[in-house]
């Protein structure tokens, strides 16, 4: 696999510790002041000329939040958060929606490159057409450019920022907004749902299939910011989109939080691919600073034999709670997990899916790959159920965890859980670490440590990275070299 | 845990607080026993009894399970009954009163009370960390038991059996065992009903083994269907210790097992077995935790449920090891056979792990029973009912058979038996 000589020199060229997207851009922000009450709700909300229902339903669940307490039974542990220290909007000034990529602020541009996203645009206008993505940009609170929106249109998908959207399409949005994750859900989706700021929103009619890769790119770069994200993505009957999201931040001392909500509904027979690689600022080695990255997911099988896939590599954010989770409501229905989760330093996730299967005949694979390293703490936590009603469930689990080094813990905690007789469970997990055999085999051959750990760990993972797209399976490789940096010697 | 205070005290609770108040003049014990119990039972008024809030009891909302409490009854009539395994020594607590002319040859042997009333008892009253609800609730209360000192070096030929039985009421055991170093001995713990009327029963075996001990020791359960039954068994283990322990329900409205083991000293092994035969009503909880505290050590948990008619399940399993504790083995499964529409199961197999070089591992299953199987069996013109009788039987006998110890795997294998007939 060439991806993995490609893997072995990223490995070498950068030193240790650097998380190359810790750069930060200096373009000047529109913020609200800090703190959260309904004032800077109505703010946020007048900001993006909201409809009036908008703000009701914002309102609304502000107040469910003000009556909720911060979740406590993950295995997690970091200092309590001010939510009134932080600034719930900041947005890019000259910021009024570019048409182009020439209105497009030059400095963002540059921050693009720096990333190195997938953001095809250059290649596009130089008449390079080798694989097309659309990507849709969110900067801090705000989506700043969505790419391809026109081809897209051709097909009747409709992808752009979910401001827009509630301007444009409000009956799409009001029908299908908290119909999954309703704002009664948990205390940091809860919070989401008043002060979400951007995020995408994508619709894909009857019996289309979505002509590219859907992208979105996500990046905190002010101080003292919250980024509340929301997702929005619907396939109707016999429909087809995959959709890929990354993330970035720059490097801090302090932390700094994010809690998205994402909801997607699949109709009979549609499918949804939603495919996440997240590389949040991690912190340093001390442990300071960082993303807490607190994120609702949640996937809604509503229709007959439809099928919702997650595939996730997580390596960035200080902290991880995420739990991206199929509800299999529609008989025949399908949902799968597969999951790469790395952890290095100080960093502490946890993380895992749920599968709630409610109509008959639905069908459930989870496929965890943990990789602990340096100190820090990797979980996952699932959870496989049944209802009395659901006949022939059927679930396969695998979590598998790797350790590098003795400082660190790799934890494993399903739920599982059979209401009907004709259910199928099975549930297997390992804990393990790298094989000697394996190591010394590649020493032996001239390889040095770092990048055989590498190359065993991408084996280890390879049953999650098939299931990425491709353009994103070589980042992802690219990014658990990066990630276990350190992590020996 | 204060995340209970505030609420009004449940039905269940308020009669076990004036349970304590009532009983306190005759429970057994000096000073520094009742000073152990004062400060539990205020622990347990202040915690009260856990709700599904409590991480430890996901599954089992004890709050809401637990609607009644009888009272002691001290009319309540039982008397003891013969052995699980002929030529066993037996030791009987009848309506939660040991027996004080047990005796068993080359074992040193008091009763708890005994224990309880020359205050030797009272630093084992302690509970355990966190939300030790049948650790406060049977300190508080316990009356009698056995307390059970095997000097090192002993070899019992037959296996000793702790019988306690009751009709009515409530009865809170204890029953302390050490085994010397090298000490080879089989223990039977069990558990029946002398009639049908509800008892509530708490019941803690603490179980050490020094070094090079090997035990094997059977907890039967088989209580009546309107009792409630609340066990705790805690295990430490010395070096090259090692330590078969089985654990059956077969009976029971209410039942919580809780098992915790410290597995203390290298080269030490820990054989779980539980099989969990389910029928009727009932609401029955395996909760097993093991921690693998120093290097090479082992473990391995075999779990098998069968659940029939409306009874509900649970098994929560979690392996946890040191940050040093190198080289350690562990592997745990679960299976199940749920065997109606209106029973349920639901399994929390955890891993823990701070060490790098060890071997872990869990797997849980929750199946019907396999249909090629059934459809050979009735090929060969065995009837339905009787097919899968055979083929539940096999899935739990094949772990009643790693015991190696004929009489007893034929006493289990009868057990288990006669319940599936009745059940089936």
């Amino acid at each position: 696999m060439p991806a993995v000589q490609e893997t072995i020199e990223q490995v070498r060229q950068i030193d240790v510790d650097q998380y190359k997207y810790g750069f930060e851009t200096k373009i000047e922000m529109d913020k609200a002041p800090k703190g959260l009450s309904e004032d800077i709700i109505r703010f946020i909300s007048a900001k993006k000329n909201e409809p009036d229902w908008m703000l009701e339903w914002r309102l609304e669940a502000y107040r469910r939040w003000l009556t909720l307490e911060e979740p406590t039974w993950a295995r997690v542990d970091y200092p309590k958060i001010d939510f009134n220290d932080l600034h719930y909007y900041a947005a890019p000034k000259n910021q009024t929606g570019p048409k182009s990529i020439d209105d497009v602020d030059p400095e963002l541009l540059k921050m693009y490159e720096k990333l190195g996203i997938p953001l095809r645009e250059q290649e596009i206008l130089a008449g390079v057409q080798t694989s097309k993505i659309a990507v849709d940009a969110v900067f801090d609170s705000v989506s700043v450019v969505t790419t391809f929106k026109e081809e897209l249109k051709k097909a009747g998908v409709i992808f752009m920022s979910i401001s827009e959207a509630i301007r444009e399409h409000p009956d799409l949005v009001k029908k299908y907004l908290g119909s999954v994750v309703p704002t009664t859900d948990n205390f940091y989706a809860t919070l989401n749902s008043a002060v979400f700021t951007d995020g995408s929103f994508v619709f894909v009619p009857k019996g289309v299939r979505c002509p590219m890769e859907l992208s979105t790119y996500f990046r905190i770069n002010e101080k003292n910011t919250g980024q509340f994200e929301r997702t929005l993505i619907i396939a109707e009957e016999g429909a087809y989109v995959s959709y890929l999201e990354g993330c970035t931040a720059p490097q801090r001392d302090e932390n700094q939080l994010h809690a998205a909500v994402v909801e997607l509904v699949a109709l009979d027979d549609a499918e949804i691919k939603y495919s996440t690689v997240q590389n949040w600022y991690p912190g340093d080695k001390e442990g300071k600073g960082g993303i807490y990255n607190f994120v609702t997911k949640r996937g809604d099988c509503r229709g007959k034999n439809s099928k919702i896939s997650w595939t996730q590599v997580e390596t960035g954010s200080a902290i991880t709670w995420k739990y991206p989770s199929c509800i299999l409501r529609g008989d025949g229905s399908r949902g799968e997990f597969y999951s790469i989760a790395v952890s290095n330093g100080h960093q502490q996730i946890d993380s895992g899916t749920k599968m709630i299967h409610l109509g008959k005949n639905t069908s459930s694979r989870i496929v965890s790959k943990g990789i602990s390293a340096g100190f820090s703490n990797n979980t996952y936590r699932g959870q496989v159920s049944a209802h009395r009603k659901a006949e022939n469930a059927r679930n396969f689990t695998q979590c598998d965890s790797l350790l590098i080094g003795d400082k660190c813990g790799a934890h494993t905690v399903p739920y599982i859980e059979a209401k009907n007789a004709t259910a199928h469970f099975e549930h297997e997990a390992t804990t393990s670490k790298i094989s000697e055999d394996q190591l010394f085999y590649c020493l032996q051959r001239g390889i040095p440590t770092e990048a055989a750990i590498a190359l065993i760990v991408n084996g280890f993972v390879k049953e999650v990275i098939q299931e990425l797209p491709m353009e994103f399976a070589v980042e992802a490789q690219k990014l658990i070299g990066i990630s276990l940096e350190g992590s020996v010697g | 845990m204060n995340m209970q205070t505030g609420m009004k005290l449940s039905v269940a609770e308020t009669a076990l607080c004036e349970a304590y108040d009532h009983a306190l003049g005759e429970l057994p014990g000096d000073g520094a026993v009742l000073a152990a119990r004062d400060v539990l039972i205020s622990d347990f008024k202040e915690a009260g009894l856990p709700t599904r809030r409590v991480e430890a009891w996901h599954y089992t909302d004890l709050r809401a399970l637990l609607r009644a409490v009888p009272a002691f009854d001290p009319a309540a009539s039982a008397a003891r009954i013969g052995p699980l395994v002929e030529g066993s020594t037996v030791l009987s607590v009848v309506n939660g009163v040991a027996d004080a002319r047990g005796a068993v040859e080359g074992v040193t042997l008091r009763t708890f009370a005994n224990a309880l009333a020359d205050g030797t008892a009272a630093d084992g009253l302690v509970a355990r960390d966190g939300d030790d609800t049948i650790g406060r609730i049977n300190g508080a209360f316990v009356r009698d038991g056995f307390v059970l000192d095997f000097p090192a070096g002993t070899e019992l030929e037959a296996p000793v059996e702790i019988q306690t039985i009751q009709n009515a009421g409530q009865v809170h055991t204890r029953f302390p065992a050490t085994f010397g170093a090298n000490v080879k001995a089989t223990v039977i713990e069990r558990h029946v009903a002398a009639g049908d009327n509800a008892a509530f029963v708490t019941t803690i075996s603490d179980i050490s083994l020094a070094d090079g001990a090997e035990v094997t020791w059977v907890i039967f359960q088989g209580q009546g269907a309107a009792d409630t039954h609340l066990g705790q068994i805690r295990i430490t283990l010395g070096t090259d210790a090692k330590l078969r322990l089985y654990v059956i329900n077969a009976g029971g409205k209410l039942v919580r097992q809780e098992i915790h083991a410290v597995v203390a000293g290298e080269g030490s092994d820990l054989i779980l077995r539980g099989i969990n035969l389910l029928g009727g009503e009932t609401h029955t909880d395996v909760t097993f935790t093991v921690g693998h505290d120093v290097p090479n050590t082992t473990s391995t948990e075999v779990i098998r449920n069968v659940i029939f008619d409306r009874a509900r399940g649970v098994f929560q399993g979690q392996i946890r090891v040191a940050p040093d504790a190198q080289k350690t083995d562990a592997k745990m499964s679960c299976n199940t056979l749920l065997l109606s529409d209106e029973a349920d199961f639901s399994a929390k197999p955890e891993l823990e792990i701070f060490a790098d070089d060890v071997q872990c591992g869990h797997g849980a299953t929750v199946i019907d029973i396999d249909h090629t199987q059934l459809f050979y069996l009735m090929a060969r013109g065995i009837p339905e009912n009787k097919a899968r009788a055979m083929l539940v039987n096999a899935f739990v006998a094949e772990i009643v058979e790693e015991l190696e110890d004929e009489p007893l795997v034929e006493a289990l294998e009868g057990v288990i038996a006669d319940w599936l007939d009745k059940h089936a």
